[in-house]
């Protein structure tokens, strides 16, 4: 198990840092009433913010309905969701609402679900709280302005460093020194960070965990995913690194077409791959994004122990790509010259007739006559006849 | 500094040509100035300044940027530290705890 999740705080009071923002938002809580300007909890990842708003519902016995920023993005959605909410609250019991990355709606992305978001924390009769991990922007400004805002700032170091020798020791780990200070001053003040980073290194996951996964280059964490010793360190890259969820896919991919695996492995493993691609279409498709949290766990499938699996960009292997640059450059030039002579296209040549062309060429039925730099490639293409 | 100014610390004049520190809606601050300003944080446990010119993270502590309390090398190096902090989150932000409101 993971130890952000393992050690997550069970009380507001267990929580650590952040104590004067932690205070304001439980004195708005309790003086909450219908009405009242709903809370923005602004702050990098991994301080609390969401940890804060579910131990609020769980302390003072909301029910709290998570929405996040895909749930937000467009107006429909919003009226479908928060309208019942917000209408009948004595039929759905005590309802508190959390959107969490309200900054994370932006551009093309918003469908009209801000404005619309914003209609409603101007009358709002159900505590609702949102998270954003800045709010500088234009759209931000506007959230802000309709809600309070409490900032969360990241934990002072030696205040980490605190917090992570009770978590060594409920674990009964230790650490050095070198690498305790190394793990502390890397985190910047990201809790989470702080403890993905120290699990990873006390299970012996020892070369990246140097580095924050957050800066991971993403060959370095395929790498490093693959060579992991056991599911969980290769669970520990996988959830900490954070790009978008395309390149990640893209990345398994092109390392996995372009590594020697036997058919059996490949098959399996593009068979996860397309499941993963499958989800993201979805999601992209439906605007769907609370269905993102599955990708890594299908992702995850994709580790066994000593796969010879690395890290490639191309999705090919070097000879095919090498042969893709400079005879296709050849081929399509071939191309330009017999669509002149066949009075057709350039794309029929290279899709229909290029082929069979070729094939009488071989079988000595067709007989043409064509500058010396084209015959190499010719006689390359013939000899792929089978 | 293209205008001339008053530093924000010592409340000098800064003459037009001479190295200042500016940001909008703070001031402006002799270079010198600056450099002697430490942020220091207070220790959450005992009440006192947290150390901050001597703590072992202080290049990579951004004081301006962190959550203002901390604990200071003594109450951090003591036996049971952890539970100290937490006493002390319960004593001075009682509305926290809220079992026991």
């Amino acid at each position: 198990m993971m130890w952000s999740e393992k050690h997550r705080p069970k009380k507001i009071i267990d929580m650590v840092g952040n104590e004067e923002a932690r205070k304001s938002f439980v004195d708005w809580l309790v003086k909450w009433k219908k009405g009242a300007k709903p809370v923005l909890l602004v702050g990098p990842p991994g301080i609390g913010k969401t940890t804060l708003a579910q131990l609020a519902a769980k302390e003072f016995e909301y029910d709290l309905i998570g929405l996040n920023a895909s749930d937000v993005r467009n107006k429909a959605n919003i009226e479908e969701v928060l309208t019942p909410l917000l209408g009948n609250v004595t039929l759905l019991g005590k309802p508190m609402i959390f959107v969490d990355e309200v900054d994370g709606i932006h551009g093309r992305a918003d469908f009209g679900g801000v404005e619309a978001l914003i209609k409603i924390l101007k009358e709002p009769t159900v505590p609702i709280i949102l998270a954003a991990n800045s709010a500088q922007s234009d759209k931000m400004k506007n959230i802000k302005k309709a809600t309070k805002p409490i900032f969360l700032k990241p934990l002072p170091p030696r205040l980490l460093g605190l917090y992570l020798q009770k978590v060594l020791k409920e674990e009964g780990a230790t650490l050095g020194p070198g690498a305790t200070i190394k793990i502390i001053i890397e985190s910047r003040g990201d809790i989470r960070s702080l403890l993905n980073m120290a699990q990873a290194h006390v299970t012996g996951f020892d070369p990246q965990t140097e580095k924050s996964f957050k800066t991971l280059n993403i060959d370095a964490a395929i790498n490093a995913f693959f060579k992991a010793k056991s599911k969980e360190e290769a669970q520990v890259v996988l959830y900490s690194l954070r790009i978008d969820p395309r390149e990640k896919i893209n990345a398994f991919y092109s390392s996995i077409v372009s590594s020697n695996l036997q058919s059996k492995d490949l098959a399996k493993m593009l068979d996860i791959i397309s499941e993963a691609d499958m989800l993201y279409g979805k999601i992209m498709r439906t605007q769907e994004w609370r269905l993102l949290r599955y990708l890594d766990n299908i992702l995850l499938r994709l580790y066994e122990e000593n796969l010879p699996v690395q890290f490639s960009q191309y999705n090919l292997s070097w000879p095919l790509l090498n042969r893709l640059r400079w005879d296709g450059r050849t081929i399509k030039a071939l191309g330009a010259l017999l669509a002149k002579k066949f009075h057709v296209s350039q794309s029929t040549i290279a899709t229909f007739y290029l082929p069979y062309i070729l094939f009488c060429i071989k079988n000595k039925k067709l007989e043409m006559e064509f500058s010396p730099e084209y015959n190499e490639i010719i006689q390359k293409e013939i000899g792929l006849i089978k | 500094m293209k205008f001339p100014g008053t530093c924000i610390v010592c409340n000098q004049k800064i003459e037009i040509n001479e190295m200042g520190l500016w940001a909008k809606g703070i001031g402006v601050k002799h270079e010198k100035c600056a450099s002697k300003e430490v942020k220091e944080l207070k220790c959450i446990i005992c009440g006192g300044p947290a150390g901050c010119q001597k703590c072992e993270f202080f290049d990579d502590c951004d004081r301006e940027s962190v959550s203002e309390l901390c604990v200071c090398k003594k109450c951090s190096d003591s036996k049971d530290s952890f539970i100290a902090y937490q006493n002390a989150v319960k004593k001075n932000f009682a509305l926290l705890n809220l079992k026991t409101n």
